[in-house]
C-alpha cells in the first residue's frame, strides 16, 4: 500500500461519518420532500402521485403567489434596513471606542441575543401595542399614537431588531481585520473620508457584509414566529402559509411543494451572492 | 461627527436593549396584563415559573438536547475539517459544498424534511429526532470554523508526531485537538447556543417531551400571563451569567 | 464515529413507546392546565401526557402518522366526531359507564357522539362563538346586530378569531343563512361579507393574543369571541362582555373519546368518566387556558357562585335556544373553506 493510498483512505474514513450524516438526515429527506410534493390530497388522506398540480396551484393561486412575494418583500426591506444600521454600529465600536472596551461594548450590543427567541418576538409586542411602552412614551411627550402593532410595520421591526445583533457581530469581526495601513495609505495619497471609505474600507469588508446578509436573508425568509406573533394575521409570509398547510389541513404534499419553492428562492438568493459569499470562513 | 458618532450609539443600545428592558419590567407586574401603567412590583410569577414542573423539565431537555447534539456536530465537523484539509481527496470541494450547504436551508425546511422522513420510517417525533436536527444545523458551523482555522503550522505539528511514531488516533486526540481548542470550544458554544435556543424543529419533532422554546411557545399560546415574561427574564439572566462566565475565565486569557 | 452515529440511529428506532404507566391525550389547550389533571394523575399513580393541536385536520393527521396504542385519549370538536369514527380512529365506549344523565339535555348531543347507534365520545365542555367587546369603549346596543360591525363605526377597532369554522358560521348566521346549509354555493356569498368584515378589522388572532388585544385594549371588538376569551380575563379587565346578536351565534362543544388501539382502555375510559364528572368538569370550566361551560350540570355544585357568575351559568337556556351548531363540512366544503380563510388573511 502506498502512502498516498494509505492517506487517502484515512481521509475517506475522517469524512465519511460527516458526509453520512449529512447525506441521510438532510439530503436524503429533502429529496423526500420533493417527492411528496407531487403527490395528491383526495378525501384528506395523502395519495402517492407524480401530480405537478401543487407547483401550477401556488404559481397560478393569488394568495399563494402574494405569501411569496409578501416573503420576498419582507425579507429584502430587512436585509437593507439591517445592514444599514448594523454598519455605522460596528464601525463606531471598532473606531471610536477604545481597545479594552470594545469587547464590552459589543457583548452589550448583543446582549437581547440570549433571551429566548419566541420571547423575544412576545416582548416587541408589548413594546409596540396601542398601549404599549412605546406609545405611552410617546403620550407623554404629546405624540402618536403610532399604529405598529399587528402590521407589517412590526414584523420588520422584530426581525430587524434580531439581524442587527447578528450584522453588527459579523461586520465589526470583518473591520477589525483591516490593517489601518490601507486607511493610512489612502489618506496618504490625497483621499479624503468618504473616499477612503467608498474605496478602501467598503470593499475590503463587502465579503463579510454580503454573508452577512446573505445569512439574514435566509434566516428571515424562513421564519415563521416573528411574522405570526407580530403580522397580526393581516398578511400571509410563505412559512405561515406553510405552516398553515400543516397545522390547520394537515396538507403534507402542498406544505412539501412550498417549501421547495422556498428552497429555490434562496438558492436564487445564493446564486446572486455567490461571488462574495464566504460561508466556509464565517 | 464625534458627537454624531455617540448619539447614534446611545439610540442603537437603546433600540437593542428596549424590548428585554420592558420584558424584565413587566416580569414583575402585579397583574395579568403586561402594558403600562405599572402596577406595582410582585414575584408572584417568578414563583410560579420555578414551581411548574413542564418548564423545568422543559430546561433540562433543552439543555441535554444542546450539549449533546453539539458534541457529535463537533466531533463530525473536526473530523470532516481534519480530513479535507489534511489528505488530498477527489472531489474535495464538492465534499466542502455538501458539508455547508445545510447553512444555506431554513430551519423549517429541514424539520418538514426530517418530520417526513421519520413518519415514513415509522419513528416518533422525540428529543432524540430533535437533537439529530439539531446536529444538522450545526454540523456546517462547527466544520467551517474549523476547517478556517487548520492552519500549516499544525500540519507540520502532526507531521512530526507521525514521524515519530504517533498513531493516526493519537495524533488527532494528543496533537490536532488540543492546538485547536480555541476555535473548538468557540464552535461548541456557538452550537450549544443555536440549539439552546432553535424553535421550529424542536416543535415539530417533538411530541410531550419538549425542549424550552417549544414549552415557552405553548405557554404563549394558553393563556395570558406574565409569567412568560418571568421566564424569558429567567433564561435571559441565566444565559448572560454564562456568558460572562465564559468570558472571564475561558476565552479571557486567549488574546 | 460511524458507531456513535449508528448508536443514536439505534436509540432512535427502540425508543420505548409510551411506558405503560403514562397515558398519551390528543387535546386542546383547556387540558393541559396541571391544575386539571394532576387530580387524576395523583389518584391513579399515572404520568397523563398531553400534546394540544389546533384544528381537526392537524389532530386527524397526527392521528394517521401515529401507530396504534400511541395515544390514549382523543379531545375533538363534538361535530367531528363522524370524522373520527370514519377515520377508524376512536373506539367505542359502553353508554352505562357515561353519566350523561346528568348533563344538559341539548348537550348530550347523541347524534354528533353516536354513529351507527354505537356511542364513540362524550360532550365535556362548551360555549359560545359571539361578539365579545369592551363594554366601555363600544356601545352595548351596536352589539346586538352583527350589520354595526361592518357599518364603518368600529373600523380598526376589531380583532376576528382565527378559526374558519365558528367565523363563517357566524358570517353565515348574519347573512341569514343556517350554518347546517352551508354549502358550496352559499359559500360563495359569504366571501363578500367575510371580506368586508377583514376590511374592517384590525387583527386576526389566535386565543390567547385575541385574549390580550382585547384586554389591553389594543381591539374592542372580537369576533367569534365568546366567554372563553371574557371569562379568564374577568379579574383583570371586568369591562369584557360577550352576546349573541340578533342574528344568532354559534355554540361550540368539545368531546372527549378512548382512541381505537389504545394499550390502556380501561385508564384512557377512567380519564374520560373523570374529566366528565362533576370535579373534573368544574377544573375543565375554569382552567387556565379558555373557560367553558361544562356539559355536566353536576358541576354546579363544585363551582362557586362567582364562577358560575362569570360563565352566566343561569342564562344558558336562553343562549342554548339561539346559538347554533358549528357547520360539519365534508372534505371539499372544508377545504374550499379554509382556502377562503386563507385568502381572507393575505386580504
Amino acid at each position: 500500500m502506498t502512502l498516498q493510498t494509505r492517506d487517502r483512505r484515512l481521509g475517506w474514513g475522517l469524512v465519511a461519518p460527516a458526509l453520512v450524516w449529512t447525506a441521510l438526515f438532510f439530503v436524503l429527506p429533502f429529496l423526500g420532500m420533493v417527492a411528496l410534493s407531487f403527490a395528491r390530497m383526495e378525501e384528506r388522506a395523502v395519495v402517492p402521485a407524480f401530480d405537478p398540480g401543487n407547483y401550477t396551484r401556488i404559481l397560478t393561486d393569488p394568495v399563494m403567489l402574494q405569501a411569496l412575494l409578501n416573503s420576498l418583500q419582507i425579507t429584502l426591506i430587512v436585509t437593507v434596513i439591517s445592514v444599514l444600521l448594523a454598519y455605522p454600529l460596528a464601525a463606531i465600536i471598532a473606531f471610536r471606542i477604545p481597545r479594552q472596551w470594545q469587547r464590552l461594548a459589543l457583548l452589550l450590543a448583543v446582549l437581547p441575543f440570549w433571551t429566548s427567541y419566541v420571547v423575544r418576538s412576545y416582548s416587541w409586542l408589548l413594546v409596540l401595542g396601542q398601549n404599549g411602552v412605546l406609545n405611552k412614551t410617546l403620550g407623554l411627550v404629546g405624540l402618536g399614537p403610532l399604529e405598529i402593532a399587528a402590521s407589517r410595520a412590526a414584523t420588520v421591526t422584530g426581525f430587524v431588531h434580531f439581524f442587527v445583533m447578528l450584522l453588527t457581530l459579523t461586520i465589526y469581526a470583518n473591520l477589525i481585520q483591516l490593517s489601518p495601513n490601507y486607511a493610512r495609505a489612502a489618506a496618504d495619497l490625497g483621499a479624503n473620508r468618504w473616499q477612503v471609505f467608498a474605496h478602501v474600507i467598503l470593499p475590503l469588508t463587502l465579503p463579510g457584509v454580503v454573508t452577512g446578509a446573505f445569512l439574514t436573508f435566509v434566516l428571515g425568509i424562513g421564519d415563521y414566529i416573528t411574522p405570526q406573533i407580530l403580522g397580526g394575521g393581516n398578511e400571509l409570509t410563505l412559512p405561515q402559509l406553510i405552516m398553515l398547510q400543516l397545522g390547520r389541513s394537515g396538507n403534507f404534499p402542498l406544505a412539501s411543494a412550498l417549501s421547495v419553492v422556498l428552497m429555490a428562492v434562496v438558492t436564487l438568493a445564493y446564486f446572486a451572492c455567490a461571488k462574495w459569499l464566504r460561508l466556509d470562513r464565517v | 461627527m464625534k458627537a454624531l458618532s455617540w448619539l447614534y450609539l446611545a439610540l442603537a443600545y437603546a433600540f437593542i436593549l428596549l424590548p428585554v428592558g420592558v420584558l424584565v419590567v413587566f416580569s414583575f407586574q402585579d397583574g395579568r396584563l403586561p402594558v403600562p401603567p405599572f402596577q406595582g412590583a410582585t414575584l408572584k410569577w417568578y414563583g410560579q415559573v420555578l414551581a411548574d414542573r413542564d418548564l423545568t423539565a422543559a430546561l433540562l431537555n433543552s439543555a441535554m438536547v444542546a450539549v449533546v447534539s453539539s458534541a457529535v456536530a463537533l466531533v463530525l465537523g473536526f473530523l470532516a475539517a481534519h480530513g479535507l484539509a489534511r489528505v488530498r481527496l477527489p472531489g474535495s470541494v464538492l465534499m466542502r459544498g455538501v458539508l455547508i450547504a445545510p447553512m444555506t436551508v431554513s430551519y423549517l425546511i429541514i424539520a418538514l424534511g426530517l418530520l417526513n422522513q421519520f413518519n415514513q420510517m415509522g419513528l416518533r417525533p422525540s428529543l432524540w429526532a430533535t437533537g439529530v436536527g439539531h446536529v444538522v444545523i450545526n454540523l456546517p458551523l462547527c466544520f467551517a470554523i474549523l476547517y478556517a482555522a487548520m492552519g500549516d503550522h499544525q500540519k507540520s505539528a502532526e507531521r512530526a508526531a507521525r514521524d515519530l511514531g504517533a498513531s493516526e488516533w493519537r495524533v488527532l486526540t494528543l496533537v490536532s485537538a488540543p492546538m485547536l481548542a480555541a476555535p473548538m470550544a468557540a464552535a461548541f458554544f456557538l452550537s450549544v447556543t443555536f440549539s439552546w435556543d432553535e424553535f421550529i424543529i424542536a416543535f415539530l419533532l417533538t411530541r410531550f417531551d419538549v425542549t424550552l422554546p417549544v414549552e415557552i411557545w405553548s405557554l404563549l399560546k394558553s393563556g395570558l400571563s406574565p409569567k412568560t415574561n418571568a421566564v424569558g427574564s429567567l433564561v435571559f439572566l441565566v444565559s448572560v451569567t454564562a456568558v460572562l462566565a465564559l468570558e472571564l475565565f475561558v476565552f479571557r486569557g486567549k488574546k | 464515529m460511524a458507531r456513535f452515529a449508528s448508536v443514536s440511529v439505534l436509540a432512535l428506532l427502540t425508543a420505548s413507546p409510551a411506558l405503560s404507566q403514562e397515558l398519551n391525550a390528543l387535546v386542546w389547550c383547556d387540558h393541559t392546565d396541571p391544575a386539571l389533571v394532576q387530580p387524576f394523575e395523583e389518584k391513579h399513580g399515572i404520568k397523563v401526557n398531553l400534546k394540544e393541536y389546533e384544528g381537526t385536520a392537524a389532530g386527524l393527521a397526527i392521528l394517521e402518522q401515529s401507530q396504534p396504542g400511541d395515544w390514549d385519549v382523543l379531545v375533538i370538536d363534538a361535530v367531528d366526531v363522524g370524522r373520527a369514527v370514519e377515520g377508524g380512529h376512536l373506539a367505542e365506549i359502553a353508554p352505562d359507564q357515561l353519566a350523561t344523565a346528568d348533563f344538559f339535555p341539548e348537550l348530550v348531543m347523541a347524534e354528533n357522539n353516536m354513529v351507527g347507534g354505537k356511542t364513540y365520545a362524550v360532550t365535556e365542555k362548551f360555549g359560545y362563538n359571539t361578539i365579545a367587546y369592551d363594554k366601555t369603549k363600544v356601545d352595548p346596543a351596536d352589539m346586538a346586530d352583527m350589520a354595526t360591525l361592518t357599518s364603518g363605526k368600529y373600523d380598526g377597532r376589531i380583532a376576528i378569531y382565527d378559526y374558519y369554522l365558528p367565523v363563517l358560521g357566524l358570517v353565515a348566521l348574519g347573512q341569514g343563512v343556517a350554518t347546517k346549509d352551508i354549502t358550496a354555493d352559499t359559500l360563495a356569498t359569504l366571501k363578500d361579507p367575510l371580506f368586508k368584515l377583514k376590511a374592517a378589522s384590525k387583527q386576526v388572532s389566535d386565543v390567547v393574543s385575541a385574549q390580550t388585544a382585547l384586554a389591553t385594549g389594543e381591539v374592542d371588538i372580537m369576533i367569534g369571541g365568546g366567554e372563553w376569551v371574557t371569562a379568564v380575563l374577568a379579574a383583570d379587565n371586568p369591562n369584557l362582555d360577550w352576546t349573541i346578536p340578533k342574528q344568532g351565534g354559534l355554540r361550540w362543544a368539545q368531546s372527549i373519546g378512548v382512541v381505537a388501539g389504545s394499550t390502556q382502555p380501561d385508564m384512557a375510559l377512567e380519564f374520560v368518566k373523570y374529566i366528565t364528572s362533576p370535579e373534573g368538569q368544574a377544573r375543565l370550566a375554569t382552567s387556565s387556558c379558555y373557560w367553558g361551560m361544562p356539559a355536566n350540570a353536576k358541576a354546579g355544585d363544585v363551582l362557586t357562585p362567582e364562577q358560575k357568575a362569570i360563565l352566566r351559568w343561569d342564562e344558558q337556556a336562553e343562549f342554548l335556544k339561539r346559538a347554533q351548531l358549528y357547520p360539519i363540512p365534508d372534505a371539499a366544503l372544508d377545504t374550499a373553506m379554509q382556502d377562503m380563510w386563507t385568502e381572507m388573511l393575505q386580504q
